[in-house]
């Protein structure tokens, strides 16, 4: 019976191509999801900042418009 | 652990290429067109795993209503489908050199389709319920049902006369060819089990990921 290399080939090539598309997809996706999380963390922890009183038991200061700037 | 998994996948799967196309030796009668021996198989050996592994962690997830088994269920259909997809693809590519034909309606490849088909209901079905827990608890017995279309694949070239060939090693007896042939096949089921088994944990890290931050 003749070899049928290009059956052989098809056969590897199609699983590799398949199993690493999905990898990569699985690799870009992960990527994406942790780029959401560090976002979404880092405003839940600053909000949570700004609600919380003073660790020295003084009220913040108000915030004060800048004077203008002279010569 | 994960990245672990992967770099032991990828050191396996390249021993299990060179196990079958530098070790096992050319078929007699088939010629070199049976080296897909050494992917075809080893992928249905995996679907049956992940499909095995879905109705599981379906039971435990109805018993005990825990997310991490719901998450390991929808991560197994996940790459069950990949793999029982690439085996459909494979055994069609080798079934047109030796049998002539790349599809035919016989018992074993109709009961694989039936499979495919039921599962990748199981992801779409997962896909359009927009509310998590009753989509776990619906995929959950859909998972479990689809699965005992199994032993129906499995017994289908023992019960019905079918072209596919009877399975060469998961039956009574054992392997009955050479040990030549036999390692090579052995380190590729080894191999795409580890591959399954990197996949599913990285999946089921990424639905972790997705539902903490839907949270």
């Amino acid at each position: 019976m003749p070899d049928h290399w290009s059956f052989v080939a098809a056969a590897y090539g199609l699983t590799a191509l398949v199993l690493g598309i999905y990898w990569r997809r699985l690799v870009s996706k992960e990527k994406e999801v942790n780029t959401l999380l560090k976002k979404t963390r880092t405003a839940s922890s600053v909000a949570e900042r700004s609600q919380n009183p003073s660790r020295t038991g003084h009220p913040r200061p108000e915030p004060v418009p800048r004077p203008p700037l002279q010569q | 652990m994960v990245r672990t998994l992967g770099w032991l996948s990828a050191a396996a799967l390249a021993l299990g290429l060179v196990m079958a196309f530098g070790v096992a030796p050319r078929e007699v009668s088939q010629g070199n067109v049976q080296r897909i021996m050494y992917v075809h198989p080893p992928l249905a050996w995996v679907a049956y795993l992940a499909f095995g592994v879905v109705a599981l962690a379906s039971i435990v997830y109805l018993v005990r209503r825990g997310p991490a088994a719901d998450r390991l269920a929808h991560a197994s259909a996940e790459v069950g489908v990949v793999f029982t997809g690439l085996a459909i693809a494979t055994g069609s590519i080798w079934g047109k050199p030796t049998w002539g034909t790349w599809w035919t309606w016989d018992a074993r490849l109709t009961s694989v389709a039936i499979l495919f088909v039921m599962y990748l209901g199981y992801l779409l079905l997962r896909g359009t319920i927009e509310d998590r827990e009753r989509a776990a608890r619906y995929c959950a017995v859909l998972g479990i049902v689809a699965a005992l279309d199994m032993p129906l694949v499995h017994f289908s070239v023992s019960w019905w006369r079918t072209l596919h060939q009877p399975p060469s090693l998961m039956k009574p007896g054992g392997f009955s060819g050479s040990a030549a042939i036999l390692w090579p096949l052995l380190v590729n089921l080894a191999a795409f089990t580890v591959l399954y088994a990197y996949l599913v944990a990285k999946r089921v890290r990424l639905l972790r990921a997705e539902a903490e931050a839907l949270a």
